[in-house]
């Protein structure tokens, strides 16, 4: 036999204890590497959805509002050498048959083949892509239609500029479509398509490009460009946005280069009417010579007394071109108008001439601006000055027969209009009939959208196509297409770094199993160390004849380190299983931690071994502390089994006032973090939270040693009851009393502090600072909403009753579709969702918990406004979005790219307690619009109603918004849905809690059960001194008894005060009778698991404990 | 071979309240291949001298001289091997291992020691020293399946297994009946004489000290003059 020989045998002769380790071993191993395969599992599913939704795609130009010409997909693949699919991706809303079903917020995307072969290759339209409509299953269930069922197919119709400008009509938003289902696209048919971070399928409607581009009357157009990887897999951003600035015409960008043969020019316009800023000084510069531009419509034109009604002005560049009837000495402030108009108003050079125009401010509201001009010349009514090219293809106006027939978003008095004008327009169409200087015209007429409506180009001796392609040539050249919107996106890396960035669920299920792990090993170590004080004498006898200490506890240690590879190895096996039950709770229980999502099992041989050894390290270490204490005392100590009756060591008094020194440092400690956690230092919050709480379990286990200490102390004095020799017990054996008592703590700082921080997302809902903001109903609408649902004209715009809606009031805000970054989407937001917002309007709205600055207390909302920089833009997020979905805390910058291209930041300055705002970022609407200009109209709606009128408003606004694809949700509902997911987190958290707790009475019984028969020969002497059974198992009950009050009460003051801010926070929604409920719950089971252990302990024959003695 | 010089021995009692003193200023002398009886009533300081004088305690003050050697001044870990190879000890209680054989607990000592390489030898040493004991046949049970005199022959090999040059026993005799106490006084002496180990061993049974050739009275903690020897 050698000594490994003798720890085989202590292994086998001591099976039961070994195999009460072992278990305890493999249970927190099954625990640990089971929440770590939680997270694999997570991980791998969100990487599988990433390739489902994004197939082989890997870069993507999305345009948005913007259109192109598709044939740059195959430029590109021509110069990629790769698959380049071009797609007609817009917003839409679908409904069944019967409208009985309907789907708002739909993506319908007009594609062909080449999308498919970019998915796993199936492709559900077959060889006919003339018609019909392919759904996706999401869409099908949520519609409840099959293959050759009608559904009806509204979609948002692209305007060719603007419909936040109001000379825009708002008649044809949309277009409706009814259309047979020709087929479900399921994974396999790249139905899971979608460019959005998100785990949630989209609902996706696939239409054929070449219907879609017919029926809008976008032909050969697209606004979007999926890009596969190449053969060698070297596709960059770089090379691909190089490709673009090689392969991209003016048509890519809405720009027309004609000849106009009258007046000897080429022109320059848009299809979008104004010239894309970022265009205007290319092309102005492409050719000596070019003159701007710029047309409006004016509502009059008075000159004393008279009036002009609606004309257009064009205000036009000096030229040095002799033919220019613009002298090149004209004054900002002068005017020249026609003869025709000269005649009408009667007015001469020289005279003053008001201009009167509206200009547009937010939600297509006009303000009427006058500006007076002075008349410098009266052009006769020939040649030159009769140019209706000069008038942009204005939506409703340019193809209009007569006056009467124009159709434009401005209000327009058409009793103004007589036969006059009438012939005006019949005769010269759209010929401006004044002009002022452009400098001038740009002053009085900026907007967002552009400052040209033309340039134009003097012709010279070289042939016309010659510097039409000089200019063209120079305009590419000079303008980055980025600026546009024309660039790449990685979008695939962006998936890959969303789902890599993802919330961890390993680290959330090793949180939530955190203290189950550590109520195994307690209980692992409670078992070891009785195993190891049943052998004292042995390890007696081992120090008497020679062994040294140290070999003594390496003997035991190796027992142990066998015991606890053999208990991961097993609790490895376990842990697949505890795995599995986990997905399956996330499948069933708690499908909303996952918001529904399908998790798939899946084990990383790195994270079993990761998982294995940590569980070995820590039980290793449990152990060794174990020994080192066992294994210290001497021999002759061990030989006569003194260890039994030991108690405290009686050293100096600065020993004995140990434990109230690290309660006092524990404490110290806890307040310094709980202080660093009141001033909302976000990040830190959670942490801060257990940490406190850890702390204060400490101080108070430091407090119960100490009180320990004092009732050894108390010897000297007669005892004076049975209750009072229980408590005297209690202070035998202090380890385990503590470990009782500190596990005990644990489980009732769990308890208390899940529960405190439950919401009950309804209670307060009606308050502007609750999470609904006082609002009673949140709406969003697939397709924008132009007009001020506040007031009476943009409601009866809308076409609503406004009657019914009088005391309602609504803030509208912006959206610019980015990922969700809320709690339902698993992956992390790379760039979330903006809203757009007028701080104004939200005043006192929702509670901030945290601001760049101490704003709480004023309206935090006013930093929107706050100037910081150049390309940097103040936002505000919710807590759950900022901190849990991005990572990030107030201070904290986001990268984005606005549409034309430009690389700005937005700095996080305030954040939201909870709130129906989660998912998104907000930012002033002023600077939406400016990085934004094509988001059109509002597609985010929170309404203040009564709550008793909340489904009355809702049903009429829905009913009046259906073609918007309005959806109202009540707002207390909303934040109960976001609640859920945290309120499931929590109900795991509680379960594994209450796990642990089942291993915490499973100790208290152990030890109560151990101690009892430690002392079965006293308690038989008892006996035969008199004392009844009745009465000894009243001590020992009062003993343990004792013992679990002082772990309940130390657990309860400590999470008490860990979770005092949010206790005395407003917004808290403590369940105090239901967590005194589950106190008492926890006190009774342990007193039952005592009085149990007690009777069982002592059943039997006790007096031949005696004789045995 | 063993000097005691003015050895004392106090322990500090409860509660900071003072100590009390086991053992008063012993000095004595044992030469090699003697056998010494401690004799006194319980609680008169005889396992604290055996303790003491076997390293595996200390005194407060004196000391402690063995084969030279200063037991009182030496590092724990030399204190081990002197135990292990220079002394045995039998207990009042036998301390056998429940999980190993007889054999194996008798060699469980050369696990520790210099002697742990030498497996074969040790063996046979103990196979020898169990059929000197009547033990052979019984050397594959376990301690659970041998009498109370058994068991007690059991813990006198082990002690012997490393050949030690003092041999302690602490009431070896105290738990058995008469018949087996005579017997294992018997084998104490035989083996003190055949092993030429030096033996002492403490007991408050006269008998038992008979065999000795040398009693030694102890009474609150103090030698008292007249010692008998053989």
């Amino acid at each position: 036999m050698n000594l490994l020989g003798l720890v085989k045998r202590s292994l086998l002769f001591y099976w039961r204890t070994n195999l009460g380790v072992l278990l305890a071993v493999m249970t927190s191993t099954a625990i640990l590497t089971g929440a770590l395969l939680v997270g694999d599992s997570v991980r791998h599913s969100l990487r599988m959805m990433m390739t489902a939704r994004l197939g082989k795609t890997k870069l993507a130009l999305a345009a948005n509002n913007r259109f192109f010409t598709a044939g740059l997909a195959d430029e590109l693949a021509q110069k990629l050498n790769t698959n380049v699919a071009p797609v007609l991706y817009l917003r839409g809303i679908v409904a069944n048959g019967d409208g009985t079903k309907r789907a708002n917020k739909i993506s319908v995307l007009g594609l062909d083949n080449r999308f498919f072969s970019l998915g796993p290759g199936k492709n559900p339209f077959g060889d006919d892509f003339s018609e019909g409509i392919v759904l996706n299953e999401s869409l099908v269930a949520r519609l409840g239609v099959t293959v050759g069922d009608e559904v009806v197919l509204r979609i948002e119709q692209p305007a060719l500029m603007s419909r936040d400008i109001p000379i825009t009509p708002d008649s044809d938003l949309s277009v409706a479509f009814r259309l047979v289902v020709k087929a479900v696209a399921g994974e396999s048919e790249f139905g899971r398509f979608s460019l959005q971070a998100n785990q949630i399928p989209s609902l996706n409607a696939y239409v054929p490009i070449k219907w879609l581009q017919e029926k809008l009357d976008r032909t050969e157009q697209a606004n979007v460009l999926l890009v596969a990887d190449d053969a060698n897999d070297s596709l960059t951003v770089e090379r691909a946005n190089e490709a673009v600035r090689k392969s991209w015409r003016l048509a890519d960008s809405g720009l027309e280069l004609r000849k106009l043969d009258k007046r000897n020019v080429l022109e320059l316009r848009s299809r979008r009417i104004f010239i894309d800023e970022p265009l205007t000084e290319a092309a102005m510069n492409a050719r000596d010579g070019a003159v701007g531009v710029l047309t409006y419509f004016v509502n009059e034109l008075r000159c004393g007394d008279r009036t002009t009604p609606y004309s257009m002005v064009t205000a036009i560049g000096k030229s040095a071109d002799s033919n220019s009837f613009i002298p090149m000495d004209i004054q900002d402030d002068e005017i020249i108008i026609n003869q025709w108009l000269a005649d009408d108003l009667g007015a001469d050079v020289g005279d003053s001439l008001e201009l009167t125009y509206f200009v547009v401010s937010p939600m297509r509201k006009l303000d009427q601006k006058t500006t007076p001009f002075r008349i410098r010349r009266i052009l006769p009514m020939q040649g030159l000055a009769i140019d209706p090219c000069l008038m942009p293809d204005f939506p409703g106006l340019a193809d209009a027969d007569n006056c009467r027939d124009w159709d434009q978003g401005i209000p327009i008095d058409l009793d103004k209009i007589r036969k006059l004008d009438e012939d005006y327009w019949d005769k010269f169409g759209g010929t401006p009939k004044a002009f002022i200087t452009l400098k001038a015209g740009q002053r009085i007429w900026a907007n967002r959208y552009g400052n040209l409506t033309a340039i134009r180009y003097p012709l010279a001796v070289k042939s016309d196509n010659e510097i039409k392609e000089n200019i063209n040539a120079k305009i590419l050249k000079a303008v980055d297409p980025a600026s546009i919107g024309l660039y790449f996106q990685p979008v695939r890396a962006r998936g890959i770094k969303a789902g890599n960035q993802a919330t961890d669920f390993g680290q959330l299920f090793l949180g939530f199993s955190f203290f189950l792990i550590i109520a195994a090993l307690v209980l692992m170590s409670l078992i070891f160390v009785f195993g190891v004080e049943n052998r004292t004498e042995q390890v007696g006898i081992l120090l008497a004849v020679g062994f040294p200490p140290k070999l003594v506890r390496r003997l035991l240690f190796v027992e142990g380190g066998i015991l606890a590879l053999l208990g991961a190895i097993a609790g490895t096996a376990a842990g697949l299983l505890y795995t599995k039950a986990m997905i399956y709770g996330l499948a069933t229980l708690w499908r909303v931690a996952v918001s529904g999502s399908s998790i798939q099992f899946h084990a990383k041989s790195v994270t079993l071994f990761v998982g294995a050894l940590s569980a070995v390290a820590v039980s290793l270490i449990a152990i060794w502390l174990t020994l080192r204490k066992q294994v210290s005392r001497p021999a002759r100590e061990l030989l006569v089994g003194e260890l039994k009756w030991q108690f405290f060591a009686y050293g100096p008094l600065s020993k004995r006032r140990i434990g109230l020194w690290i309660a006092a440092l524990a404490a110290a400690s806890a307040a310094v973090l709980l202080v660093v956690m009141s001033t909302g230092e976000s990040g830190a919050a959670a942490g801060a939270f257990f940490g406190a709480g850890a702390l204060l379990l400490i101080a108070g286990l430091g407090i119960i040693r100490f009180l320990l200490r004092l009732l050894t102390d108390s010897w000297s004095k007669p005892l004076a009851s049975l209750a009072g020799l229980g408590l005297r017990n209690s202070t035998r054996r202090s380890g385990r009393s503590l470990a009782v008592v500190g596990l005990l703590a644990c489980g009732i700082f769990l308890v208390i502090a899940v529960g405190a921080n439950r919401h009950d997302p309804l209670a307060d809902a009606h308050k502007r600072d609750s999470g609904t903001g006082g609002f009673a109903i949140f709406g969003e609408s697939a397709i924008g909403v132009l007009h001020d649902l506040n007031s009476k004209a943009g409601r009866k715009s809308l076409g609503l009753d406004v009657s019914e809606l009088e005391d309602i009031k609504v803030v509208q805000l912006r959206l610019h579709q980015g990922d969700d970054a809320s709690c339902f989407n698993l992956n992390r937001a790379q760039t979330p969702s903006l809203l757009g917002l007028q701080p104004e309007q939200i005043r006192n709205a929702f509670r901030f918990t945290d601001t760049i600055e101490d704003a709480r207390k004023e309206n935090g909302w006013q930093l929107l406004n706050r100037n910081l920089g150049e390309d940097v833009v103040p936002a505000i997020g919710d807590n759950a979005t900022i901190v849990w979905a991005l990572g990030k805390s107030v201070g904290d910058e986001l990268e984005y790219t606005d549409e034309k291209g430009r690389i700005f930041r937005l700095r996080i300055v305030g954040m939201l307690k909870n709130s129906i705002l989660q998912g998104n970022l907000i930012i002033a609407e002023d600077k939406f619009v400016e990085r934004f200009p094509s988001e059109n109209g509002y597609r985010m709606f929170l309404i203040d109603a009564d709550a008793e009128k909340a489904d009355k408003v809702m049903e009429i606004l829905s009913a009046g918004l259906t073609d918007y694809g309005l959806a109202l949700t009540p707002a207390p509902r909303r934040l109960a849905e976001f609640s859920a997911v945290e309120n499931t987190y929590l109900s795991i958290f509680q379960l594994l809690g209450g796990l642990g707790l089942i291993l915490g009475s499973l100790g208290l019984g152990l030890v109560v059960l151990r101690n009892v028969l430690d002392r079965r020969g006293e308690l038989a002497m008892m006996r035969a001194v008199g004392f009844n059974k009745a009465e000894l198992k009243r001590m020992v009950f009062y003993e343990h008894g004792g013992l679990m009050l002082a772990g309940l009460a130390c657990g309860v003051i400590a999470a008490l005060v860990a979770v005092g801010p949010v206790l005395s926070s407003a917004a808290a929604q403590v369940p105090f009778l239901s967590l005194a409920l589950i106190i008492l719950a926890i006190g009774i089971s342990g007193l039952v698991a005592i009085w149990m252990a007690t009777v069982f302990a002592l059943s039997g024959k006790l007096m031949e404990a005696l004789r045995n003695e | 071979m063993l000097e005691l010089i003015n050895v004392s021995k106090d322990y500090q009692s409860p509660a900071d309240t003072g100590s009390v003193s086991v053992l008063k200023d012993i000095t004595l002398k044992i030469e090699k291949g003697r056998s010494v009886a401690i004799v006194g009533p319980s609680g008169c300081g005889k396992s604290t001298l055996l303790n003491i004088i076997g390293a595996l305690d200390r005194p407060t003050v004196g000391r402690v001289l063995f084969d030279g050697i200063d037991l009182a001044k030496a590092g724990d870990i030399e204190l081990a091997g002197i135990r292990n190879s220079e002394i045995g000890f039998v207990f009042q209680l036998h301390h056998l291992l429940p999980q190993c054989t007889v054999l194996e607990n008798v060699i469980v000592p050369t696990l520790a020691g210099k002697n742990r390489f030498l497996r074969k030898e040790v063996e046979e040493r103990a196979v020898s020293l169990l059929e000197r004991v009547g033990l052979k046949d019984w050397m594959l049970h376990r301690p659970g399946q041998l009498s109370g005199g058994q068991r007690q022959r059991v813990a006198v090999v082990r002690a012997l297994i490393n050949q030690p040059k003092l041999l302690l026993a602490d009431e070896p005799t105290g738990s058995l009946d008469e018949h087996a106490a005579q017997n294992i006084a018997e084998l104490l002496v035989e083996l003190n004489q055949s092993e030429k180990v030096t033996l002492i061993l403490a007991t408050h049974s006269i008998k038992l000290a008979e065999h000795m050739g040398q009693v030694l009275e102890l009474s609150n903690g103090m030698l008292i003059d007249g010692a008998t020897s053989k």
